[in-house]
């Protein structure tokens, strides 16, 4: 087995007892994203990688990331380097400064190899609307099946063994839904555990920094090495980070599981949903409490529109910057506004611009009450209910996905009625903020299919505690899809 | 509410200085009667409009206060390599007052 196939806490003891080192990994790494069949990249940072590797100094025996290979999505600003967001707007921007989750990487020494590919500004979740064009399942040799997005990339660079762990972002589920089409640990903290700053906004009331890893134990030890107060971001949670994650164990003995009942009973897969029920029996076997329970139906059926109004609002004013002016693709006209209007018209696809006009619609005078103020009532209404069920409850357990990864002719990012709870109940975690974390569950026809930990906020063991147990169940840990076949 | 019609849609899109094809506009028309509908569940919710409304997940404060720390700006030249047009050190904008 090559060292970079390994987890991240093998790949550091191979680093420590001199088995291998930065340098061998980081050019395997590229070596790997350069035969990269999958569209997975924005850009790979070849020479300054290498640099970086050959520039790093003793092994530090107590930083389980030095040397660690790892890719970014596109819409984190790195200081130097391109940054687009996978937006024609943004082609040729190069940021001043990192974002906080880059800066402390650097510092702990992890290398940086690669920016990966994202859909459009983050604002998609199937990994076809990125500039660079669609992203492929590493899963599926013929090319025909997603990955998901918008963390599109970052998830095929993982799954094909490219790196160990790839940052990613998630507004509505882009982290934790290709995660469980790419047979990966998503993780997303508690909203405000991980500093933001630097990271293109797409909704900033719902965006998370997430982690995408091969195990349980590698998504947790980057989501605590990144996680933290910062004071450049004021949405940032100055409340302490735990520092013995690493010691939760498997044992859910006592645990108390919620199975919300309309969820696992609205459109999955005859496989997912046996494999989620085998999942839930052996986790009683092994002593937790596993309940189903009710959830208002009525909101569950607004999540996704109440979803997309508050998105898509938001959207429009943490944009407004994109004016083609200060950066990005130089454009001109007689005045400001019609600069502006050039820019944005040329340099957004049309799958942006319809969820722009969306949320300037929900935010006109006229419209405001009935659709974006609502909206944000319904929210609340949502996470009381989540808060009323996580109170006799720790823990709540769904499949993460209603499939495995669609065809890309089954599926468009155009709206649609079907699924609507299956396909979007993961925004439940964006809503409220709680720690959510998608674990593999299983394969079907060689694709893999996850199921979705969410405990209260703030309270990431309980996430670990069940993901490690569900690792345990299943037996899916380091999953890596080579060529199509899983290893 | 607005009733929607090409005419709001190229208002909505205006007011954020982008612009559509005709054919891309007619398709937007055409989503929006699902999302419309879509939308009506939100108002289906029960208790909807005695709810408060959610901006955040929830509150972070922080309390303390820091010392101030100078900081170097960031040069001149490195802030003008991301825009197209310069003049005199500064990046150039078309004209705003008329």
């Amino acid at each position: 087995m090559n060292y970079l196939d390994m987890t991240i806490v093998e790949m550091h003891h191979a680093l420590i007892e001199g088995k291998t080192t930065p340098i061998e990994l980081v050019r395997e790494a590229i070596k790997r994203a350069k035969e990269d069949t999958n569209n997975a990249f924005e850009l790979i940072l070849e020479e300054q990688a290498i640099k970086e590797a050959e520039t790093i100094g003793e092994p530090q025996p107590h930083n389980l990331l030095w040397g660690i290979p790892f890719v970014a999505k596109d819409n984190f600003s790195t200081k130097g380097y391109p940054t687009t967001a996978s937006s024609n707007i943004l082609n040729g921007f190069i940021p001043l400064y990192d974002a906080t989750v880059i800066a402390k990487l650097r510092e702990l020494k992890a290398i940086m190899i690669a920016k990966a590919t994202l859909d459009e500004l983050a604002m998609g979740g199937s990994g076809t609307t990125g500039h660079r064009g669609p992203t492929f399942n590493p899963y599926d040799r013929s090319h025909q099946r997603m990955i998901g997005g918008s963390s599109a990339g970052s998830a095929a660079s993982v799954s094909a063994g490219i790196v160990p762990f790839a940052l990613g972002s998630d507004t509505g589920d882009s982290v934790r839904k290709p995660a469980s089409y790419a047979g990966l640990v998503g993780f997303k903290p508690t909203w405000g555990r991980i500093s933001r700053y630097g990271l293109f906004p797409f909704a900033p009331s719902l965006d998370h920094v997430g982690v995408l890893a091969r195990s349980v134990a590698d998504a947790t030890i980057v989501a605590t090495a990144i996680s933290g107060y910062d004071p450049n971001d004021a949405t940032s949670s100055a409340n302490p980070v735990p520092d013995d994650l690493h010691l939760v164990t498997s044992d859910v003995s006592g645990m108390r599981i919620a199975v919300i009942k309309a969820i696992v009973n609205s459109p999955h897969d005859k496989v997912i949903k046996q494999k989620f029920e085998l999942l839930t029996s052996e986790l009683k076997q092994r002593g937790a409490q596993v309940d189903l329970v009710s959830m208002r139906r009525d909101l569950l059926d607004a999540i996704y529109p109440i979803y997309i109004t508050l998105s898509c609002a938001e959207a429009t004013s943490n944009n407004a910057n994109l004016d083609g002016i200060k950066f990005g693709p130089a454009t001109w006209g007689a005045t400001y506004a019609a600069a502006m209007m050039a820019a944005r018209t040329k340099g957004f696809s049309e799958l942006i611009k319809r969820r722009f006009i969306i949320g300037s619609y929900a935010l006109m005078r006229e419209n405001q009450a009935a659709l974006f103020l609502r909206a944000q009532k319904g929210r609340g209404m949502i996470v009381a209910e989540l808060k009323r069920i996580l109170g006799h409850f720790d823990l709540i357990l769904v499949p993460a996905a209603p499939s495995i990864a669609p065809r890309f002719i089954d599926k468009t990012d155009k709206l649609s009625e079907e699924y609507l709870i299956a396909d979007n109940h993961l925004v439940l975690g964006n809503f409220s903020g709680f720690p959510s974390m998608t674990v593999p569950l299983g394969l079907k026809e060689g694709m893999p299919f996850g199921v979705n930990v969410m405990a209260k906020a703030f309270d990431e063991r309980a996430v670990l505690k069940l993901a490690l147990a569900v690792e345990e169940v299943t037996g899916l840990k380091s999953l890596m899809a080579k060529g199509g076949d899983t290893k | 509410m607005e009733k929607i019609s090409i005419a709001v849609l190229k208002k909505a899109a205006h007011t954020l200085l982008l612009d559509m094809s005709e054919e891309e506009y007619a398709l937007l028309q055409s989503e929006f009667d699902i999302l419309l509908n879509q939308m009506d569940l939100i108002g289906n919710i029960k208790g909807i409009d005695d709810s408060a409304p959610m901006t955040f997940p929830f509150d972070v404060t922080t309390e303390s206060m820091r010392e101030d720390a100078p900081q170097d700006p960031t040069p001149v030249a490195e802030v003008l390599k991301n825009t197209g047009h310069v003049y005199a050190d500064q990046v150039k904008l078309p004209k705003v007052v008329g």
